[in-house]
């Protein structure tokens, strides 16, 4: 009993590496900037004065650090998604990638962008309500059909639908993009993701939606414990099925919808840190959604950082680096896994 | 005069390599730039082209009215959008273009399958592969498509006027040791960029400067911070312009962290015009005039 | 304590069960028996609120549905027939989950009580020095007896069982068959249970519903509904005669 959640220290040690990965990845770039130029820059920044002489400043404090607190947030959101929705479906392999959420807010942000639907005077709000609205309403139908196919949300048959939508998603992103030609030409983005356009807007949103969501989620952990052993037994323990059920897919859609917005279709991150962290720290949700969180930053921290230095002055797309090392990660996860069971 | 007879030399040059046009009285027999051999019995009056730099060509040419039909993504001229559209590309399908009855389809070998090819040849379309990499093979397309419209003559007159055109911008261009960044998508989506083996990079060439990201192949994604540290002279974008928001130029010029580069300060971007400049056509040499007159006028002021 | 009337479920267009009624009373112990199919477990699904069902379930006066799932949890633990937990947790958080719905709110107190339950739970039946187990690495009546110590744990007035004998073997029948006794014993209590081995629910059961079909075709005491004729029609078979035969083989 006495170990349900984290120790102070425990936050601690995830802070401090997370930190020394956010950290890392300032310093490191397709440019070689001195690091002691790097921790100059970022010290004059925060005691207000000005950066010194040179491209370092601008290299630092607009091109990096925005990309790096981007990163660092959308890591966090997609894999405290992945771990929430692995216990509510009691699936392993739940994450908005293979149940197809991340290709229904990438449908949505498309059609916003190809019908110009947008809210004045808020830069990305039309962009982004429509990624939510889809994230959301791909979630509901991927559901229901997977209800309509096995009553229990079995593994296969869920994951069987989220590709098959995937796939449909995908189409009509293509379709759209054909229709509406050059305004949507780098359908790249919508497929493999970029991060290069983050900026300290866009950071700032999402860390207002994982703080509001993220305290949802959290909040709901031993719910998500019940429903990881069962909805049944969910609900004969008390818990509001329905009630929790509606409010974290909701929390989840939002989540995802805002981070496809701002980096587009990153696969493999919900899917493959909550493994490692549920590995480490075990299945109990009160657990694994902090350590979630803390290595799903660290991850993509990590794989953009590979994907920014690797082929220089080339940027592989992250999508690209998180499904390679993803997929490989989740394979030695999954045999050992089944080994061990 | 000199330079008027060079370019007929090597125009001469060009239609023996290119090797087509054997009219013997028979028929015509090219040979396409997959080093395919086609015959035709007289010049195609039923054509039907993919790519829109063929269907410039053709138009270019005279030869519009030989048009049947064309790739969804051919948009000009604009008399060309009166020919119905295929499918191109990756969805090509074999079946619309038999229905439109041609007797040559004009296509690039990227994403069409040996079966479709096949499929087509034997319905008795005769299929002639343009693909052109480089301005050179450029003059090469023009030369193939003159033949088989039977119009050689005027193949031969552009692509002389073509030579003409990128050599008088050779030839005054003084922008030695200046760099250009071309822009070939925007910030939001992940900047691509273009690097050697391209045509912009060699317009940029044409125009004294030097491509910043020569070391990159073709077209590619690039890092932002690398743009920062190379700090070009210019930049080129080739974003288009949809009427809302900032322009492509202003919003490179609003980017943070670029407010510190050579070519933002002293507000040497340049809106190209996309089709102009990334299509093997005859619009190249407007493309490459476009730039040489910007960045000449940026040499003048200075 | 419960009394349900008229109970209807049907899925899609097939009537599993058909209007059944009964009453739960104090110190109860209701055995639910008929062949496989009959709609025993599907009843008890109606009964925790897990099947769509038409007519009235009322607890303590109160409809069913107007319960909010915390509140019927203090009052009806459900130990349903299969458990397949997807992850690795230990008998201990499974267990402790019985105690969700004591849980305050947000801001509100801990649950003082629920250290003490969950170890009584797990003394009760027999998983204590599994208690820091994995579930994943449980047998089958390991498992069910872990579920077992979870509804213990979340202190109802009623308990719904289904097939509380499946996987255990003949100890465990016999322990866990006397801790629900032990556990009815105390005042404010009833049982309702799916059993499929007849002879233990004539050896525990207060009253009996002899279920075919979806219909009840006879309830009311253990003994006035186990009789042969009851028996033989239901199962098509000479119920007693089976019984007796298999008895002998042990003489």
């Amino acid at each position: 009993m006495k170990s349900e959640r984290f120790r102070w220290y425990t936050y601690g040690l995830f802070s401090l590496a997370l930190f020394g990965a956010m950290l890392l990845c300032v310093c490191a770039g397709s440019v070689s900037v001195p690091a002691g130029d790097t921790l100059s820059v970022l010290w004059n920044a925060l005691c207000g004065k000005p950066s010194p002489d040179g491209i370092s400043g601008a290299i630092i404090l607009s091109v990096r650090l925005p990309r790096v607190f981007c990163v660092a947030l959308i890591g966090a959101a997609l894999s405290l998604c992945g771990a929430a929705m692995q216990g509510l479906l009691r699936n392993p392999l739940a994450d908005g990638s293979t149940l197809g959420v991340s290709s229904g807010a990438s449908l949505g942000a498309v059609m916003a962008i190809a019908f110009g639907v947008s809210i004045p005077s808020l830069p990305y709000a039309g962009t982004m309500a429509m990624a939510m609205l889809f994230a959301f309403l791909s979630l509901m139908l991927i559901l229901f059909l997977a209800y309509l196919l096995d009553k229990s949300l079995s593994t296969s048959s869920i994951i069987l639908i989220g590709v098959i939508f995937s796939m449909f998603a995908s189409s009509v992103i293509s379709l759209i993009i054909a229709f509406a030609g050059e305004k949507l030409k780098s359908i790249t983005f919508w497929t493999m993701g970029s991060l290069s356009g983050s900026n300290y807007a866009y950071a700032l949103i999402l860390a207002l939606a994982l703080l509001i969501c993220g305290a949802v989620i959290l909040r709901c952990s031993q719910e998500l414990n019940a429903f990881a052993v069962g909805e049944d037994n969910a609900r004969s323990v008390g818990v509001p099925v329905r009630r929790v059920k509606l409010t974290i897919l909701i929390a989840v859609s939002v989540l995802i919808g805002i981070s496809v917005s701002v980096g587009g279709t990153i696969g493999f991150v919900g899917l493959v840190t909550p493994h490692i962290a549920r590995m480490i720290v075990g299945p109990n949700h009160k657990k694994l959604l902090p350590a979630s969180m803390f290595s799903g930053a660290v991850f993509l921290l990590l794989a953009d950082l590979v994907g920014r230095t690797l082929v220089s002055p080339i940027e592989l797309p992250i999508g690209v680096v998180t499904s390679l090392v993803g997929s490989v990660i989740f394979v030695i996860v999954f045999y050992k896994n089944r080994r061990k069971g | 005069m000199l330079r008027k007879s060079v370019s007929i030399l090597l125009l001469l040059a060009i239609l023996l390599s290119a090797s087509f046009a054997l009219a013997d009285g028979a028929g015509i027999t090219v040979t396409d730039m997959k080093g395919r051999e086609i015959t035709l019995d007289k010049p195609a009056t039923r054509i039907v082209a993919l790519t829109a730099a063929d269907c410039e060509i053709l138009c270019a040419l005279g030869a519009g009215d030989t048009l049947v039909g064309r790739g969804t993504y051919c948009d000009y001229p604009e008399s060309v959008l009166e020919a119905p559209a295929v499918d191109s590309g990756a969805g090509t399908n074999v079946e619309q273009i038999i229905a439109l009855e041609p007797q040559v389809v004009l296509m690039n070998t990227m994403a069409q399958t040996l079966e479709q090819v096949e499929a087509l040849e034997n319905a008795g379309i005769k299929v002639v592969v343009s693909e052109a990499t480089d301005i050179a093979s450029v003059y090469e397309a023009i030369g193939l498509i003159g033949a088989l419209t039977g119009k050689n003559a005027e193949a031969g007159e552009m692509v002389a006027e073509m030579q003409a055109a990128f050599a008088e911008i050779t030839a005054n261009s003084e922008n030695a040791g200046k760099t250009v960044y071309f822009e070939v998508s925007p910030l939001q989506w992940g900047l691509w960029s273009a690097g050697k083996n391209t045509f912009m990079d060699e317009i940029a060439t044409m125009c004294g400067l030097t491509n910043a990201f020569a070391d990159v192949d073709g077209w590619g994604e690039i890092s932002e911070e690398q743009v920062l540290a190379r700090d070009p002279d210019y930049i080129v974008t080739i974003t288009m312009y949809y009427g809302e928001g900032p322009t492509p130029v202003e919003e490179i010029k609003s980017r943070a962290g670029w407010e510190n580069l050579k070519a933002v300060k002293s507000d040497a971007i340049f809106g190209a015009d996309s089709n102009e400049i990334s299509r093997p056509g005859p619009r190249l040499a407007d493309a490459a005039r476009a730039l040489y007159e910007f960045v000449g006028g940026e040499a003048a002021d200075n | 304590m419960l009394t349900a009337q008229g109970i209807t479920v049907r899925y899609g267009d097939k009537t599993v069960v058909d209007g059944v009624s009964f009453s739960l009373r104090e110190g109860e112990w209701l055995m639910l028996a008929g062949p496989n199919g009959a709609g025993k477990s599907t009843l008890v699904s109606a009964l925790s609120q897990g099947a769509a069902y038409a007519g009235k379930i009322e607890l303590d006066g109160r409809d069913l549905r107007a319960y909010k799932p915390s509140e019927l949890a203090r009052k009806v633990g459900v130990l349903s027939q299969g458990h397949e937990a997807g992850y690795a947790f230990t008998v201990e958080e499974i267990v402790s989950l019985g105690r969700y719905a004591y849980r305050g709110g947000f801001l509100s107190g801990r649950d003082k009580d629920g250290e003490k339950r969950i170890n009584q739970a797990l003394a009760d039946t027999g998983m204590d020095a599994m208690r820091k187990k994995s579930v994943l690495t449980l047998s089958g009546g390991e498992m069910q007896r872990a579920f077992l110590a979870q509804v213990f744990a979340q202190s109802p007035q009623i308990l719904l069982l289904d097939e509380p004998a499946n996987h255990l073997d003949l100890i465990y029948q016999k322990h866990i068959f006397s801790l629900i006794r032990d556990w009815l014993s105390l005042p404010g209590r009833a049982v309702l249970s799916v059993v499929h081995d007849l002879s233990l629910a004539k050896r525990y059961g207060t009253d009996a519903i002899l279920m075919s079909g979806g219909k009840a075709v006879a309830q009311g005491g253990i003994n006035a509904v186990f009789t042969p004729e009851n028996l033989d029609r239901v199962y098509g078979m000479d119920v007693y005669g089976w019984m007796r035969d298999s008895l002998k083989q042990w003489e």
